[in-house]
């Protein structure tokens, strides 16, 4: 194993290259970040004098950027929006995780599932997935609790074009035109032409996931042909705090991404 | 048979008189509560052997051997020696009983030989009491409780001691996990804040009586070396003006309490209603006739108050003043 | 080589090694016990033997030396972040069998755990030694043996243990031999004692089905537990802990980073962003902790992180057995197994 002389706990200083606002309460910030960074990956967020805050990775220019989607909601994130905008610096340290391959997805069939803010992790593997040659046969299912709380409304234009995409809100004022109803409610009718060989992506709230799984089940999708992001407190994003643990597994190591099969049986 | 008995001089003897001619009960004196098996059997063996077999626990914690014929009160006197050596409670004269009653026994919670919650030995303080104020017929109730939660009702006595801790505070064994706070707040008085991730103690506000010191997993809190104590005053029961005692002194330490006792007495023989029946007036009605400037002036003879101790410079009481008005509100 | 030494003699040793060593053992800390007039036995440094409680079990385990309840990481000023100092001394832990195989879990998590070192540990790690407390006797709770514990590994200068009229040595280390040979009143060959045989036998399940995570057994726990977290405060391998930033000025110019002793079994320990939590209830806590100390770690790293010291049943206020746990687990386990068993047949 080795061990490294830097210590590992000293963020660096990132410039903030560009904000986007997507609610009153979420917006993603564009960070210069030159280093290896892969979808799924996080990094810990580090505002001194507040703490420090596990934020995935939405977005990734290589060489040049990282896009950190944060949901207003603590007292780091609360700090971040008040007291930063762009060109002002972010301590970061990460990226930590394993991340998604997204070689495991490219070729064939495909099912991406993403509630809320679960959409951020899977940012780049839809990214991915709409460029590939067989974009028709990747289906994108993501849900908002309402059409306020909508992400990445840019993405979603390019990607209906690309790609098969739904999206939908779990509730809508009257009036409204779109899909109202839970991802769930999508999964039996996508078009799959081979359910044994398809892969899934599933990421969102603990209950969204434990559902949309049990849906791709139904269709005949294997266990080990779906992943999915953990969620827990990564508090220092390196194996130490204990935080994250579940089991024999370490979320911030061994995740957040974990093959259904391997996890099931991780239980908090 | 015809009896002539000194009716005054049998109850100063801590004999009860009783409804039944011809008897009385003795009445043990067991200060703090606490009396050893072996004392307890030779309760007992008075009881069988004397009296109807029964004893009463009183609310003081003392026992009264009821049914013992008045002629059997020497036999019975000398019968409680061993009794009276074993409990070290003062006496004039072997053999003889116990040579007051005036001065009532001297109440104590479990305190801290057996309560987790206890600031001190509850047991150990109300024998030093008895031994500093008894034998007394002076009317005078003193109880000691270990904290705040008063078990021994000490509010109900004209002494009324309560135990206090002054909570020390270690920052670098503090890990914030805020239980001390919770606990606080659930079980006492809410004196506790987090500021920083460390703990702010309100002194003012903090009663001393340990739980954050119970809670606390890491011994962040710890008690301090010295026991402290509330000495409220002047409570009591009874017809007139029944009322709960008070607080006048807050950190304030066991020798001062003690002398501050010892110096009532003082009082009281100087200030009692010389015409108050049977010589038993409580000191209450004094103070409240004396004013209490007087009192303090008296209880605080010799005194030097550590620096720690707060002191109420007036103390007011509450309670119903049945003697001019009975009414329902 | 063993060694006899007789008090003053043992202090001579202490003031010599003082020079180059802090010492640091378990100490009887009288009135800062719990309850009024209760003492502890809680790590402290030392300058003689007679401060060296020998005779009991510390309340508390040596671990608060290399991972401190409350650290600071850094100071942050306007533009700055400075790594805190930290002593530049070596030290020397006195500790018993158990504990020494405690260290090897604190290294495993701590230096192990992920492809990076703990840095804050590793600074703190590299100038600690041991000496070894030995145990002619097991105290209450103790089940060392069933854990394997009960002999120290290797990594200890010298043993030391109380003897009617003095101490005694074992040298391991040869650059001590000459410092304690100066000061011997005897000399002879004997091991560091070390018990054999605990009055508390636990009894660990090789492996742990899925069902058990459902398992009635758990259920009393939530009514039983206070969720204190003294068990694992207390305990020699529990390693976590939670960051925590603070600023001292008003406009917030200065502050610092800090890392403080973090417990599974207290409240908070879950809370992510957004009010989520997981593990609510006692019982599913001491689920967690009792299947990481003797099974999700041995799962992980290859061996049990529980070392049998048994201080989580010493200082628990509501009587709850960790090792009566783990045998209601093995039992909970022989009893699902037997059911799969016969529902085969």
């Amino acid at each position: 194993m080795s061990s490294h002389n830097a210590n590992p706990y000293i963020p660096f200083a990132s410039q903030i290259l560009e904000i986007v606002s997507h609610t009153n309460r979420e917006h993603t910030f564009r960070m210069a970040f030159t280093g290896k960074v892969k979808p799924g990956q996080f990094f810990e967020v580090s505002i001194p004098k507040y703490g420090e805050a596990p934020i995935s990775v939405s977005g990734i220019e290589p060489g040049v950027s990282v896009d950190l989607t944060i949901r207003n909601v603590g007292r780091v994130t609360g700090e971040l929006f008040a007291s930063f905008g762009v060109g002002s610096t972010v301590l970061l340290r990460g990226p930590y995780g394993n991340g998604f391959d997204v070689s495991l997805y490219e070729n064939g069939e495909c099912v991406v599932v993403a509630g809320g803010t679960g959409v951020s992790p899977v940012r780049g593997v839809i990214e991915h997935l709409a460029h590939t040659t067989d974009a028709a046969d990747k289906h994108v299912i993501v849900g908002f609790r309402s059409p306020e709380d909508m992400l990445f409304r840019a993405d979603l234009e390019r990607w209906a074009q690309a790609l098969d995409l739904t999206v939908t809100v779990d509730g809508a004022p009257e009036g409204y035109v779109g899909n109202v109803g839970l991802v769930t409610k999508y999964i039996p009718t996508l078009e799959l032409r081979d359910p044994a060989t398809t892969t899934a992506v599933v990421v969102g709230p603990p209950a969204m996931m434990r559902f949309s799984v049990m849906g791709l089940l139904e269709r005949g999708l294997t266990e080990d042909h779906i992943w999915v992001s953990q969620e827990r407190r990564m508090c220092c994003g390196l194996g130490k705090c204990g935080h994250c643990r579940i089991g024999e597994k370490y979320v911030c190591l061994d995740g957040p991404v974990f093959r259904y099969d391997l996890s099931k049986d991780m239980i908090d | 048979m015809t009896l002539d008995v000194n009716v005054k001089a049998l109850m100063k003897n801590a004999f009860r008189q009783s409804k039944v001619r011809g008897e009385t009960a003795s009445r043990v004196r067991v200060p703090g509560g606490v009396i050893n098996a072996q004392s307890m059997a030779r309760v007992v063996e008075i009881a069988e052997e004397f009296g109807n077999g029964t004893i009463f626990l009183t609310n003081r914690q003392g026992m009264e051997i009821p049914g013992i014929p008045l002629e059997k009160v020497p036999e019975v006197n000398e019968r409680l020696q061993a009794i009276i050596d074993d409990s070290g409670v003062n006496q004039e004269e072997r053999g003889k009983g116990y040579p007051a009653a005036g001065t009532r026994n001297v109440v104590g919670c479990p305190g801290s030989r057996l309560c987790p919650f206890g600031c001190y030995d509850t047991t150990a303080l109300a024998r030093r009491m008895d031994k500093a104020v008894f034998p007394n017929n002076r009317h005078v109730k003193i109880a000691f409780t270990g904290c705040s939660n008063d078990c021994a009702h000490v509010a109900l006595n004209d002494f009324g001691i309560i135990g206090m801790t002054e909570p020390q505070y270690d920052p670098a064994r503090c890990i914030g996990c805020e239980q001390c706070v919770n606990w606080c707040k659930w079980r006492s008085v809410g004196a506790l804040s987090v500021v920083n991730g460390k703990i702010v103690r309100d002194e003012d506000l903090c009663i001393g009586c340990g739980v954050c010191v119970n809670y606390c997993p890491t011994r962040a809190w710890t008690r301090s070396p010295e026991h402290y104590f509330r000495l409220k005053i002047m409570g009591r029961t009874g017809k007139q003006n029944p009322r709960l005692a008070e607080d006048w002194l807050k950190w304030v330490d066991e020798d001062s309490i003690i002398k501050i006792a010892q110096n009532t007495y003082a009082y009281i023989d100087e200030y009692i209603d010389p015409g108050a029946p049977g010589g038993k007036e409580h000191i209450g009605y004094i103070v409240d006739r004396t004013g209490f400037d007087e009192f303090v002036k008296w209880a605080l003879d010799g005194v030097e108050l550590g620096p720690k101790c707060e002191r109420a410079s007036r103390v007011y009481w509450g309670g119903k003043r049945y003697d001019r008005s009975n009414e329902l509100f | 080589m063993g060694f006899e030494l007789s008090r003053e003699g043992l202090d001579r040793v202490l003031t010599e090694l003082g020079e180059s060593y802090l010492l640091y053992a378990p100490v009887l800390k009288v009135g800062e016990g719990r309850f009024t007039d209760a003492d502890v036995v809680r790590y402290d440094y030392v300058s003689s033997v007679e401060q060296i409680e020998l005779a009991h079990k510390s309340d508390y385990a040596f671990k608060e030396l290399l991972t401190p309840l409350s650290e600071t990481l850094f100071f942050f000023t306007e533009n700055e972040c400075k790594v805190a100092d930290a002593e530049a001394r070596k030290v020397i832990v006195f500790l018993r069998a158990c504990d020494l195989h405690a260290v090897k879990r604190l290294d495993q998590m701590y230096l192990a755990n992920g492809p990076q070192e703990d840095w804050f540990y590793r600074r703190v790690r590299d100038r600690v030694a041991f000496a070894l407390i030995g145990c002619p006797e097991s105290f209450d709770n103790c089940f060392c043996c069933s854990m394997d514990t009960n002999v120290a590994p290797e990594g200890w200068l010298f043993s030391l243990e109380q003897t009617d009229d003095g101490y005694r040595c074992v040298v391991a280390d040869e650059q001590l031999t000459e410092v304690f040979a100066a000061q011997a009143v005897g000399e002879a060959a004997f091991e560091p004692a070390h018990v054999s045989a605990n009055d508390t036998v636990v009894r660990v399940p090789e492996s742990v089905p899925v069902a058990i995570y459902q398992h009635s057994m758990w259920d009393e726990y939530t009514a039983r537990c206070i969720k204190c977290g003294r068990c694992t405060i207390s305990c020699p391998t529990c390693t976590c802990y939670t960051m925590q930033d603070v600023f001292y000025t008003d406009n917030g110019c200065v502050g610092e980073r800090r890392r403080v002793g973090a417990s599974c079994m207290i409240d908070g320990y879950t809370n992510v962003a957004g009010g989520g939590q997981y593990r609510r209830t006692a019982c599913e806590r001491i689920r967690f902790k009792v299947l990481h100390k003797v099974h999700d770690f041995r799962k992980r790293f290859g061996y049990d992180m529980c070392v049998g010291c048994g201080r989580c049943d010493d200082i628990c206020p509501e009587y709850i057995s960790f090792a009566a746990c783990v045998n209601k687990l093995a039992d909970a386990v022989d009893a699902l197994a037997a059911q799969e068993v016969s529902a085969d047949e």
